[in-house]
Parts: structure tokens; sequence; C-alpha cells
């Protein structure tokens, strides 16, 4: 077995490592271990700083409160690390304190009076992507949508109500499995299916007024209603 | 098949396409999916388009940390690592 041959030398180039962690005693020092814990954090954690970001300009829209809400972040991270058991999903993890963070400081300042609560989120506003019919006009939106400028897509998600938006931005963008996504948002996976499919349903159809707007061709959806 | 069975296959397509599109669905439902889109252009299409648009976010969503975020990301880190310490 090959297991065999890779035990012996495996030990060998453990030892230097090792005595660093070691007092005279031979004993490991606790201290040290956690303290070398706790240096693997940064190291560790410092791997994700754009996804973390990235994920925080999702959350606030702008760069100032997101590097605060990144920072923040990280210091909860670091100071919750003992409870972090290795061998799991780090950055499933660290989104889900980004998550509490963002909840916890920014929703309820209510900085961001003029974002409507999701709940209050009408179907009339959500529309119906599934009313562009026929086959040729799917075709044109997507090719509408591959033409359109990555600002427009971006601005588009950002007009997305936050729990509709982060469940897209978590599955669509970071390609987290929906049991993840569930974890990170604390919420059943059935809430997170139900805001992952109005947040693609809403972007459609915002990408789809742009479209037009610039004169593509891309049919008004039937069943859409009409703002008041 | 009759238009009555096919339109059956869509809505049964057409309710599993997301997931179908998140690769959440077992091998088998997956199997359904795949073999329902092969034979009809309209749930392809509709398909394509739950594509295009993933692939439009992945694309419009590249934030980089800004390096002196990083800096500050370190520092403060550090800065928490002595108060333990």
């Amino acid at each position: 077995m090959p297991t065999m041959t890779l035990e012996a030398p495996r030990s060998t180039l453990d030892s230097p490592a090792m005595t660093s962690e070691q007092d005279e005693s031979g004993q490991v020092d606790a201290s040290a271990a956690a303290a070398a814990r706790r240096d693997d954090f940064a190291e560790q954690a410092m791997q994700y700083a754009d996804q973390l970001y990235a994920a925080a300009m999702r959350m606030t829209r702008n760069p100032a409160d997101a590097a605060d809400l990144v920072q923040e972040t990280l210091l909860k991270a670091y100071a919750a690390y003992g409870s972090f058991k290795p061998g799991t999903n780090l950055r499933a993890w660290l989104y889900r304190i980004q998550t509490n963070t963002y909840i916890n400081t920014y929703r309820k300042q209510q900085r961001r009076p003029f974002e409507a609560p999701l709940d209050d989120m009408e179907e009339w506003q959500i529309g119906d992507a599934e009313s562009f019919t026929s086959t040729s006009s799917r075709s044109a939106e997507a090719e509408a949508i591959h033409r359109m400028p990555s600002g427009i897509v971006k601005d588009a998600l950002q007009q997305v109500p936050v729990d509709f938006r982060m469940a897209v931005y978590w599955v669509d963008v970071e390609g987290l499995s929906y049991a993840e996504t569930a974890e990170v948002m604390e919420t059943p996976t059935g809430t997170v299916m139900s805001r992952l499919h109005r947040g693609r349903k809403l972007l459609r159809g915002l990408l789809a007024d742009y479209a037009r707007e610039q004169g593509i061709e891309v049919p008004e959806s039937t069943e859409k209603g009409k703002k008041p | 098949m009759s238009t009555v069975e096919a339109n059956k296959d869509c809505t049964q397509a057409r309710a599993a396409l997301e997931e179908y599109l998140h690769k959440e669905l077992c091998a088998e439902d997956a199997a359904d999916v795949r073999a329902h889109l092969d034979t009809c252009e309209e749930c392809s299409a509709e398909h394509h388009v739950g594509e295009t648009l993933t692939s439009a976010l992945q694309g419009a969503c590249k934030d980089r940390a800004p390096e002196e975020l990083r800096e500050r990301l370190l520092a403060s880190l550090r800065a928490a690592k002595a108060q333990h310490d």
C-alpha cells in the first residue's frame, strides 16, 4: 500500500515544524498552538478578501460601507475562530458571519430607508419572465443579455431587493449550493429557492427593460403589470 | 406524442429548470430534463436564457478588494492578535 511508504517521511518532515511549538519538556505549548491557529486565520481568511469584498459590495452597494463590513466581518470571525470546525467550509462560514453582521449593523441602522423591505414586493413588481413566449423572443432575450455591458448587469442586480439579490449572488456568482446558501442566509432551502427564483425573474425584467430602452427587440411581457 | 402530453413535459421541465441550471437535481431528474431539452426547442431556448443570465452575472461581479483595504484588514487582524497575546 502506498500509505505505508508515505507515513515514514511525513513524520520526519513534521518534526522541524513541531519544535517551535514545543517547550523544553517536549510538551506542546497550548498558547503557542493557539497563536499558530490565529496566524493561520489571517492567512486563510485573506484568501477570501476579494470574495468578501464583492459580497459586501452587493449588500451595502457602496465601497466605504463594503470595506467597513469586510473589516468587521473578519474581526468577528477572528474572535469566533475557535468555534470554526477545521475541514468544513471556511468560505461559507465567513459569509454567514458577514450576512449576520450586515443585518445587525447596516439593516438595523436603517441607513437605506429607500430600500423596500422584501416582503413588500408585489407580484406586479416581479413581473413574469415566463411571458416571453416564443422561441425567437427567447433567443433575442438571451442575445440581449449576452451583449449587455457588465456595468448594466451589475446595476440591475443592485436594484433587486437585498435578500433576493444575495440569493442570486451566492448561487449564480459564488456557485454555492442551495444547502450552503441556506446556511449562509440562515433560512430553509425552500426560502433560498423562492428568493433565487424571484431575484432572477426580477433581474430578467430589468435587463429586458434596459434592452428595450436601447431599441433592442425584446417583446414586452404580456403578464407584467404596469406600475400604477 | 399528443399536445397535452408535450405540454405536461414542458410544465415539468420548466418547474425544474432552475434547479437543473444550478445542478441541484438528482442524476435521474437531471437526465429527464436533459432529454426534454434535447427535443423541445422552446424549453431549450428558455434554459439558454437562464445560462446566459448566470454567466452575465459572473462577468459583472468581479470586484476586487482595494489594496488599501487589504492593508487595513491585515493591520486590524494584527492589532486583534496583539490584544490576544
